[in-house]
């Protein structure tokens, strides 16, 4: 699990003890996705445009409803979509990717959110309390020490 | 469990934690709890300022005081941090959770044409 000190990337990686062609079937079959991520109509072709339909997320000024594209489709390597909350078309849409790596008997997913505005007055103040590293190692502890403290505020 | 003092909105812990001081006690308390003693011997600082450094923590519900006969321990409360770190990066927290979905959809999977 790592966190990028850049904070217009969020990273996040993770082993699964399934092989790629598994994981890829689970990132690019709409039943399969609308079980772990938010129901779609995704379809596997570069340049399809499809809607994630989630539930909003008031804390965060999340719709719910998230506009994508298919940016990239390397079977079974990465996939790479453009992220937009629908309802909000003014705001500059972010693009998720997901690449396989082969691990062992498994494989490691690395998740990488990236287009946040650097911008943003929110994430500025972020910036300003967490510069010089603090940000990702206090992330990292706290990760380890609230392990425990199951508190799942998507909604989704 | 000690209760916690209050929760204070997120602009109070903003304030709190743009003190690089009081992020270095609280980094150190993310190791486990320490008396305010412990943590002046650690950061070579005097234990009023130390104190005045946890009052402050405390206030914004990020840290909590134990008793133990004579001793007070501190340690870090976990909810707010939590609701902190949610507030910081949604998406990351979002991300992790959808991480731990997935691997139970895998799980449920049958490996029928993946070898």
């Amino acid at each position: 699990m790592t966190t990028n000190d850049d904070l217009t990337t969020i990273e996040v990686d993770q082993y699964f003890p399934h092989p790629p062609a598994k994981l890829w079937r689970a990132l690019t079959t709409p039943d399969l996705m609308a079980q772990w991520l938010m129901p779609n109509d995704f379809e596997p072709v570069v340049g399809h445009r499809f809607t994630f339909h989630g539930r909003p997320v008031v804390q965060t000024g999340f719709s719910g409803q998230i506009a994508c594209q298919v940016l990239e489709l390397t079977p079974p390597k990465r996939l790479r979509i453009s992220w937009a909350d629908a309802d909000d078309p003014g705001s500059m849409p972010t693009e998720v990717a997901w690449t396989l790596q082969p691990e062992g008997q498994g494989t490691r997913l690395i998740l990488e959110h990236s287009g946040f505005d650097p911008d943003d007055p929110t994430q500025q103040l972020v910036r300003r309390l967490m510069n010089g590293g603090w940000r990702s190692h206090v992330l990292r502890r706290l990760t380890d020490v609230l392990q425990p403290v199951v508190c799942v505020r998507t909604g989704i | 469990m000690p209760r916690r003092v209050k929760s204070g909105p997120l602009d109070e812990v903003f304030a709190a934690l743009a003190n690089p001081t009081r992020r270095d006690i609280l980094d150190a308390l993310l190791d486990g709890e320490h008396t305010a003693g412990e943590l002046a011997g650690k950061f070579d600082m005097a234990r009023p300022s130390v104190s005045e450094h946890l009052r402050a923590l405390r206030e914004t519900g990020l840290v909590e005081e134990r008793a133990e006969g004579r001793h007070r321990f501190y340690r870090v409360t976990g909810e707010p941090m939590a609701e902190l770190i949610d507030w910081l990066t949604p998406y990351e927290r979002f991300w992790r959770d959808r991480m731990i979905a997935l691997g139970g959809v895998l799980d449920r999977m049958d490996d029928d044409d993946d070898e």
